[in-house]
């Protein structure tokens, strides 16, 4: 009994951890499962959308009160965006509801992570002795959220190609079997298809790997900035406790946003430029037609300016040289 | 080359805890977010937004009409206002005409009534007069018969005495 006392004395005494680590601690288990705190925070961003949703969906009225309101400006102003990069009211209104979820699913879950209800959690003995693990963690600060969402957009992105330009113009995007068909149909008309078409054709292959940079950069871009801000968090409240980092928090609020916006934007430029044409970069003839055409042409030209070639947009470009600064 | 590749993947999912039951997990999540905001927020708020802008655009269209229907009323309104101050200037210068035809008229018959009356009055004057004179006539006869019948009856000193 005196020897159970003072071991509990002990554990008591030995310092408890408060580092912050790169992964989501696992929280409770269901047999095989682990329920991370990101994972957790995930769920209660779903509870707070549903409840969001339903409240809105109940007190709908053609005069809006606040929350109406607020929803609507969001919507509004959300479908401007979106025109801005698509430059198609009617591709928008498709791509929206997809980018709005992302957005919103994006911006809680990166708030969440830094409200102050992360101070109660669990302690438990690891590997470095005891260890506090908080019961929320911003789900974006998980590499499997991020990853998760980024491999929707991608493929998703991708989906949209196929229902909106087709599959086999999409299948050529990546393996482009009507670029190497060209060196049969035209090397009489232009001789030089010969080396163009096989170079085409890598470009394409290429684009396979682009999609999975894609991936990684849209995952490890939000991980890394959402990470990144609860350590500035952590290491500020470490050094001063009290005032110093409140300008911190007011700049994770605005990093949380900037970073759904960023991501959102991007998914939207995705999805763009799979419901476009690709064979117009390879057809200069077509291309000059098509830019006159206007609509949905008009949507690619504008997002491929400067058009490069391996495809990837010049938008895109300015909204990443955006977000590195 | 394989091995490296695999032993690079295998530090960042060991380093990331990287999990593809929590992968799936949060895509869930991500779908029933979807699904939610999609069904109760987005589709009935789309709605509603298009059904407003309809209304408002009916509205502005109606009220252009109105308007542009309130220019052309005010416009008949100032033709009518400008044809029935002309009418009635027409009419009043046909009703003093007319009256002044009137006046005249009235004056005429008047004159010519008075005349008539002043004639009439004439006549009557001058047989009033004519019978007077006679009535005078036999008067004066009857009294100097009388006169003479007295006198051829009386003395000579009555006479006097009368005298």
């Amino acid at each position: 009994m005196a020897t159970q006392e003072s071991n509990t004395v002990e554990e008591v005494q030995e310092e408890i951890s408060h580092e912050i680590t790169l992964f989501a601690e696992p929280v409770y288990h269901v047999g095989n499962f682990n329920i991370t705190n990101a994972l957790l925070t995930s769920w209660a961003v779903v509870v707070i959308i549903i409840i969001l949703s339903l409240a809105l969906c109940s007190k709908l009225k053609a005069i809006p009160g606040k929350l109406q309101n607020l929803f609507e400006v969001v919507v509004d102003e959300g479908l401007k965006l979106c025109d801005q990069v698509t430059n198609n009211r009617a591709l928008s209104v498709k791509i929206f509801p997809i980018a709005i979820s992302v957005f919103f699913f994006i911006l809680i879950n990166n708030w969440l992570g830094i409200v102050p209800l992360g101070g109660f959690g669990l302690i438990e003995r690891g590997e470095h002795g005891l260890a506090f693990i908080p019961f929320l963690r911003g789900g974006t600060a998980d590499i499997n959220t991020t990853i998760a969402l980024a491999v929707m957009a991608v493929v998703g992105a991708n989906i949209f190609g196929i229902v909106s330009v087709g599959l086999w113009k999409t299948f050529n995007k990546y393996v482009n079997l009507k670029a190497l068909g060209g060196i049969f149909t035209k090397v009489r008309k232009d001789p030089t298809v010969i080396i163009v078409a096989p170079i085409t054709f890598f470009v394409g292959l290429i684009e396979i790997i682009g999609e999975f940079a894609k991936m990684a950069s849209l995952s490890f871009r939000l991980f890394g900035n959402v990470f990144a801000g609860e350590v500035l968090l952590v290491s500020m409240a470490a050094l001063v406790a009290y005032i110093v980092p409140i300008p911190f928090l007011f700049l994770e609020l605005l990093v949380g946003v900037i970073q759904a916006l960023i991501f959102s934007i991007l998914l939207v430029v995705y999805f763009t430029i799979s419901a476009s044409h690709h064979d117009e970069e390879y057809e200069p003839a077509r291309h000059a037609d098509a830019s006159h055409a206007g609509g949905e042409h008009d949507a690619h030209q504008n997002i491929n300016k400067p058009a490069r070639p391996n495809g990837r947009s010049g938008g895109e470009s300015i909204i990443i040289s955006s977000n590195t600064a | 080359m394989s091995d490296m590749w695999a032993n690079l993947m295998d530090s960042i999912i060991s380093t990331f805890h990287i999990d593809w039951k929590i992968i799936i997990a949060q895509a869930v999540n991500f779908g029933v977010v979807f699904a939610v905001l999609y069904v109760f927020a987005l589709k009935p708020l789309g709605k509603l937004m298009k059904e407003r802008s309809e209304r408002i655009a009916k509205g502005l269209d109606d009220a252009k009409k109105s308007n542009e229907l309130l220019q052309k009323v005010a416009e008949e309104h100032k033709q009518n206002t400008i044809k029935l101050r002309q009418i009635s200037i027409d009419a009043q210068k046909e009703l003093t005409v007319e009256l002044d035809q009137m006046r005249a008229k009235n004056l005429e018959r008047i004159k010519a009534d008075n005349e008539e009356w002043t004639k009439q009055r004439k006549e009557q004057l001058e047989i009033d007069k004519k019978a007077l004179v006679e009535s005078a006539k036999s008067e004066v006869m009857t009294l100097a018969t009388l006169a003479a019948e007295k006198i051829l009856a009386r003395k000579p000193m009555d006479e006097l005495k009368d005298l």
